[in-house]
């Protein structure tokens, strides 16, 4: 029976007005963001600049992140960004004076005249004269000072602030941009082509343009589904039949998910493509399936998450509230990846960012983060698939309808 | 003012498919039931009519108005479609107070009206009912309330008496009996029985075409000789519905009670008997309509 | 005059109390979002163009929902007032409403000490709010969905937050951090536009 339905759903879901422009926004989406990528050539020798990257040399971290708090120290105010958009918080007296402390216990300079002292000398020097160029301003550790202690006052300082400020795990060693060398440039291009057989980096780049789209975009498919049923009023029709409740419901879900992944590995196929021609030129023996382990391992728990999400607040509610919980989601883990575009700490974000064809060593590093975070998520959906039979056949057995009464009075209202 | 409906040659199309055929009518004031079987077209005709549908072909007037005119002919038509629905959180009062808005009413006629209609159709006392908890027979009837709502010299009603309880049909045909007095009703149904008690003139749609139009009385009388009665077996029955339109039986035993339609007496037990509406519906259908496949959800 | 009134307290009373809840959360949340105090000129336009503009989407969009069961369409079509007019009202009222949100929104962030040309930021604002809208409307009732109708305008914030202005041009909706106000003329024009061609398309749907 499960088969049936699900070749039935299959099609139900290849007439739906949404699926279509779902993959018309897949299609858009690619065109501008990757339509015109162009496969990385080998760094040559003699560039003028081969990028910056972040240096991982502790004292490069301290001291521009001690330069950073300095100066934000003197300005008395301090830029945070908590979801990506910029926050501008002012300290009272008694936080003013704890930073002050802990400037002092770091760099050894007490009160803001000696601070301001430092910073015009360094600016005074000029930038050309510090050994690492990294265009801002930094200051030398006391002596003495150990990382770990210097991790837990700058801790404290990302506290102080309310989180999202350049001190905090994850940001502060990104003030440490050191340009690259060549050496560090040939390197990054050795592992794209030697580890990632050049179609692992793609596929990464494209599942960083394409998780945008499918960490919202399916909800509103898994929400029209589900309010199919009440609007052609055959809600009753569908409740006496035989099938099971988890078929019923299960079937809907791997249907929608089944023809996301389909469009997703079709347009997969064009850089793929490019990635073949170059290899077959170059002589990287590129890896075939690379576009589909990435489509199923990173992109596909989005997708799952965001339809179970959609499916269950529909059948819970029948209502299109789901949208905007998932808007909400979505919108703070886009603008929350914002600072970890690159790649490499993916935490727990819906939307993990790679926004690179580089930096497999980041991805190599936050592999076991990131496997972390899509298995969660897949297996969040297949929870919250489960609770969705649930109502469903509760529904059905006519429990619940006095919640779904008066939450359906308001159908189709509470949408975003 | 005329005061009557004229339609000249309306053809009306859907894509390739014809959904009227070459349609004349005058409608005048009274009762006009518009009879047919479902997807001869009366709905397209009557959503021609209410301006839902803008006409293919053909001229149309309504109290000489014409009916491309949409804005003109609205103000003088009342519409009750088939699935007659509002607005499920408003109250009745408030449901037939936008729908007044909506008309073109006032706020001084509005206040006159409403109650008045509401007591005519016996809402009353549900006036601050929300619309949701309204049965089946009260939805219609707070349809007919916001159709007459402005007082409009035509009122189209699309099936209204299907899925109400036989108290709550009678009710409603009346009814709408009364509000045809100085009005012109229109009727759509495809139950003979509601155009039998309420109309006098009809008009007979089939796929499209109008194979009749006059007077009940005049349907009647044109299967006047035509209906026969006879008391047969059941095993006969077979044979007798092969050769002849079954128009009702009554089994009685072994044996069954048929009414049928017959050019002249077929056998002797056959006794001639006078026609009633369905019989003459039935001959007319039979005679000059497509067939008469529907036949058995009439009996 | 009274029955446009009454129109609008029926559209009010049934239909927006629930899109201006949802409109009041969402900006009611940007203190924890996004920042609203102390903020430069740059930034006060980021916040209002990447989120405060949001809330365009939520109030315009619906307008076509109240009668989207196909009787009460047919009901309401067959009566005097064209549904037209009726769609029009309601979106000139949504479209007051959410300037009556921006109007208090600017206010506080001003009070918050946010430096903004108050009356260029707001107008800016609400010509993004107004071609959001009017695109929601629009695949609305080209669609007559009105999933649709919130997709297409969250495509287009997604491309505009993704491409930038190399590829929508003067249609690009963050224009105002970079000191431009070219493309909001664009998009307030573009906007009302694309709501009355929605209603013109919903009109011809029977």
């Amino acid at each position: 029976m499960f088969g049936q339905l699900f070749i039935k759903e299959c099609r139900q879901t290849l007439k739906s007005l949404i699926f279509w422009l779902i993959v018309l926004g897949l299609l858009l989406n690619f065109s501008t963001q990757l339509g015109n990528m162009e496969i990385m050539d080998a760094p040559v020798k003699g560039q003028e600049e081969y990028g910056y990257h972040t240096s991982t040399d502790r004292e490069v971290i301290m001291e521009s992140t001690l330069g950073a708090l300095a100066e934000e120290y003197c300005r008395e105010n301090y830029a945070t960004y908590p979801i990506g958009f910029y926050k501008n918080v002012t300290l009272n007296k008694k936080e003013i004076n704890r930073i002050e402390e802990i400037l002092e216990e770091t760099t050894g300079l007490s009160g803001m005249e000696e601070i301001e002292k430092a910073i015009d000398g360094w600016y005074a020097k000029g930038e050309l004269e510090t050994e690492q160029r990294t265009g801002r301003l930094m200051l030398k550790p006391e002596e003495g000072l150990t990382y770990e202690r210097f991790i837990e006052l700058m801790d404290e300082v990302d506290d102080i602030l309310g989180g999202g400020s350049k001190y905090g795990e994850g940001h502060r060693d990104k003030n440490a941009q050191v340009p690259m060398t060549y050496e560090e440039a040939l390197e990054e291009y050795q592992f794209l082509i030697k580890n990632d057989r050049l179609t692992g980096g793609y596929a990464r780049l494209f599942s960083d343009y394409m998780v945008i789209f499918l960490s919202i975009l399916p909800v509103f498919l898994a929400v029209t589904r589900s309010l199919r049923d009440r609007r052609a009023k055959i809600q009753e029709l569908i409740y006496t039949r035989r099938a099971s409740s988890v078929v019923v419901v299960s079937s809907r879900y791997f249907a929608m998910l089944a023809m996301l992944a389909v469009s997703v590995l079709a347009l997969s196929v064009i850089p793929l493509m490019q990635c073949v021609k170059y290899g077959s030129v170059a002589g990287v023996s590129v890896d075939i399936f690379a576009f589909v382990k990435y489509t199923f391992g990173w992109l596909m728990p989005s997708v799952m998450i965001t339809l179970s999400v959609g499916m269950f607040l529909t059948e819970l509610t029948d209502t299109a509230v789901a949208v905007l919980v998932q808007g909400a989601w979505w919108f703070v883990s886009i603008f929350g990846g914002v600072n970890s575009l690159k790649g490499g700490m993916y935490g727990w974000n819906l939307a993990p960012r790679h926004n690179t064809e580089l930096n497999w060593k980041g991805y190599h590093d936050g592999f076991s983060q990131l496997a972390a975070n899509r298995i969660f998520y897949a297996a969040l959906s297949v929870a919250l698939l489960a609770f969705t039979v649930f109502i469903y056949s509760q529904k059905r057995k006519g429990r619940l309808v006095f919640r779904g009464k008066i939450l359906a009075d308001r159908k189709n209202k509470f949408k975003v | 003012m005329s005061t009557a409906i004229k339609i000249r040659n309306l053809n009306q199309y859907y894509g390739k498919k014809q959904a009227l055929k070459n349609v004349n009518l005058t409608v005048k004031t009274g009762m006009f039931g518009l009879l047919g079987r479902n997807g001869a077209g009366k709905t397209t005709l009557m959503k021609v009519l209410a301006t839902l549908v803008p006409k293919s072909e053909g001229d149309i007037s309504v109290c000489g108005r014409n009916v491309e005119r949409a804005q003109t002919v609205r103000k003088i038509v009342g519409y009750l479609p088939q699935d007659f629905s509002m607005y499920p959180n408003m109250t009745v009062y408030e449901a037939m107070d936008y729908l007044g808005v909506l008309s073109g009413l006032n706020k001084r006629q509005r206040k006159e009206r409403i109650p008045k209609l509401l007591k005519r159709v016996n809402l009353q006392d549900d006036s601050s009912k929300k619309v949701k908890a309204l049965s089946g027979g009260m939805k219609r009837r707070l349809g007919i309330a916001q159709a007459i709502l402005h007082d409009p010299k035509v009122l189209i009603v699309d099936e209204p008496t299907a899925g109400l309880d036989p108290e709550e049909r009678v009710r409603f045909r009346n009814l709408l009996c009364e509000i045809a007095e100085n009005r012109i009703v229109i009727l759509s149904t495809h139950i003979v029985g509601d155009i039998e008690a309420t109309c006098e003139n009809i008009a007979v749609l089939d796929e499209g075409e109008i194979i009749y139009k006059g007077t009940v009385t005049d349907l009647i009388s044109m299967a006047e000789g035509k209906v026969y009665s006879a008391e047969i077996s059941k095993r006969e029955l077979e044979d007798l519905k092969g050769k002849f339109t079954v128009t009702s039986m009554l089994t009685m035993g072994n044996n069954v009670m048929v009414r049928f339609l017959a050019d002249k007496q077929p056998f002797a037990s056959a006794k001639p008997c006078g026609p009633g509406a369905e019989d003459a519906y039935m001959y007319l259908m039979q005679t000059k309509g497509g067939g008469i496949s529907c036949l058995d959800s009439y009996l | 005059m009274e029955r446009y009134w009454q129109i609008e307290k029926i559209n009010l009373k049934y239909n927006v109390p629930l899109h201006i809840l949802v409109c009041a959360v969402i900006l009611g949340l940007s203190p924890f979002l996004v920042g609203v105090a102390n903020l430069e000129k740059q930034d006060t336009a980021k916040v209002l163009e990447m989120y405060t503009a949001l809330i365009g989407i939520v109030m315009l969009t619906p307008i076509f929902l109240p009668e989207q069961s196909k009787e009460i369409r047919e009901l309401t079509g067959s009566k005097y007032m064209k549904s037209s007019s009726v769609y029009l009202l309601r979106f000139i009222g949504n479209s007051l409403i959410l300037a009556v949100f921006l109007i208090i929104y600017t206010i506080i962030l001003r009070q918050n000490h946010c430096v903004f040309p108050v009356v260029c930021y707001f107008l800016g604002t609400y010509a993004e709010m107004l071609f959001m809208g009017g695109l929601g409307i629009f695949s609305y009732g080209l669609c007559d969905n009105l999933v649709a109708g919130y997709m297409l305008p969250l495509f287009y914030y997604i491309i505009a937050m993704g491409s930038g202005d190399k590829f929508l041009k003067l249609f690009y909706p963050f224009s105002m951090a970079a000191g431009s106000y070219t493309e909001k003329y664009v998009l307030a024009i573009a906007g009302s536009l694309l709501a009355a061609g929605g209603i013109i398309l919903r009109c011809r749907r029977k």
